[in-house]
């Protein structure tokens, strides 16, 4: 029994092993600039608020850099890290969205969220139609087919 | 919110109480409502925990080294590592009479899956791709109709769940066909409704295909091994 526990841990490790990639801190940001990214932008916006130290975050990151890779060009999508160390969030973007078409800003005092009109708790997801109109807002961590249907309700608007 | 994934469990479970209850009293298999009722719940809870672990695998998530994101089943469950895990436990649990308990299990599982999906109402989730059916709704402050592709799912379950329960009750159709027919039944319905589905991927269609293979060859199986048996005796 104690064999297949151990066997069955060796398996899973090597299995799910990420990469992880370094990458650079993502750059301040303020609300006004997020406003105009909003307003300003010709295509449909998804704007995901996440902290390194939120677990729930890590686990819908990798969701949303699946969705960002399949709707590249059609969405923005924007990681807006709040409350959060440099290090942190360096190393957060290095192991989940390495690759992934994201921008992602950061928000050292968690503020942003609350102008958007959304509280200040991790994992949050805003949903913008072009021209910076709110479409939808996800408190919480979000699923596949919730994800799916609220970019779905952007590019096909 | 994940309050809202406990009321569609609850709904299961309750469907499949419920079905078994029924089946209780209208010939099912003997031990039905009390043994069926906890090995099928018993599956189905390792298979949530095995189906969890696999989409973090897929992820890139480490489970071993990230223990505390398995309980976070909102952010995705794999129904190919849920359905293979809950059909592990369960042969485990029942490896003394597999093939009556699955016979015995069949239209509950069904009428559980009905349960789940009519779970979409209180998660507020029944939504898919975009329809011009007359049924078809929107979202809150959308112009885009859709199917509600969670009640479809809901109801073809229901109607296999009903019709193999009372194919079970009043003609009993033999040894091991109405674990076929439900495996059959649940594949088929799989398959219909993943187009309709909002999904990033478009689902592993792949997987109810086999399921699809799996329950035509069980049926045919089964059905050739009673003609044979009923010509020998």
């Amino acid at each position: 029994m104690r064999r297949t526990v151990v066997i069955v841990g060796l398996v899973l490790t090597a299995c799910s092993q990420a990469t992880v990639v370094d990458a650079d801190p993502p750059p301040p940001t303020s609300f006004e600039e997020v406003e105009a990214i909003l307003v300003e932008s010709t295509v449909p916006v998804v704007v995901n608020v996440w902290a390194s130290w939120c677990i729930p975050c890590r686990s819908e990151a990798p969701l949303l850099s699946r969705a960002a890779d399949r709707y590249d060009g059609e969405v923005r999508m924007i990681g807006l890290n709040v409350s959060d160390t440099p290090e942190g969030s360096a190393a957060f973007i290095g192991e989940f969205f390495p690759d992934a078409p994201i921008e992602h800003l950061a928000d050292s005092d968690g503020f942003i969220p609350v102008e958007l009109g959304a509280s200040r708790g991790v994992p949050l997801t805003f949903f913008y139609h072009a021209g910076g109109e709110l479409s939808f807002l996800q408190h919480g961590v979000i699923d596949e087919r919730t994800l799916a249907l609220q970019i779905d309700e952007l590019v096909n608007r | 919110m994940e309050f809202t994934l406990l009321a569609a469990a609850a709904f299961a479970v309750a469907a499949l109480y419920g079905m078994l209850y029924w089946e209780a009293r209208h010939g099912n298999a003997d031990r039905c409502a009390g043994n069926l009722f906890e090995t099928a719940l018993t599956a189905g809870v390792f298979g949530i925990f095995v189906g969890r672990i696999v989409a973090m695998m897929l992820d890139g998530v480490n489970p071993i080294a990230h223990p505390g994101d398995i309980i976070l089943v909102r952010a995705g469950v794999s129904t190919v590592g849920a359905t293979l895990g809950a059909a592990a436990v369960f042969a485990w649990l029942a490896r003394r009479e597999l093939i009556p308990m699955a016979d015995g299990i069949s239209a509950a599982a069904l009428a559980g899956l009905a349960g789940w999906h009519a779970g979409c109402l209180p998660r507020d989730a029944c939504l898919g791709t975009s329809s011009d059916l007359p049924w078809a709704t929107a979202q809150e402050a959308s112009e885009i109709t859709r199917h509600p592709v969670g009640l479809y799912a809901a109801l073809l379950f229901a109607v296999a769940a009903i019709a193999i329960a009372l194919w079970k009750a009043y003609r009993w159709p033999g040894f091991g066909i109405p674990a076929s027919a439900a495996t059959l039944a649940a594949a088929v319905i799989r398959l219909l409704v993943e187009p309709m589905q909002p999904s990033l991927d478009g689902g592993p269609v792949w997987f109810y295909a086999i399921g699809v293979v799996i329950g035509l060859g069980g049926l045919v199986w089964f059905i050739r091994a009673r003609r044979l048996g009923q010509r020998s005796s």
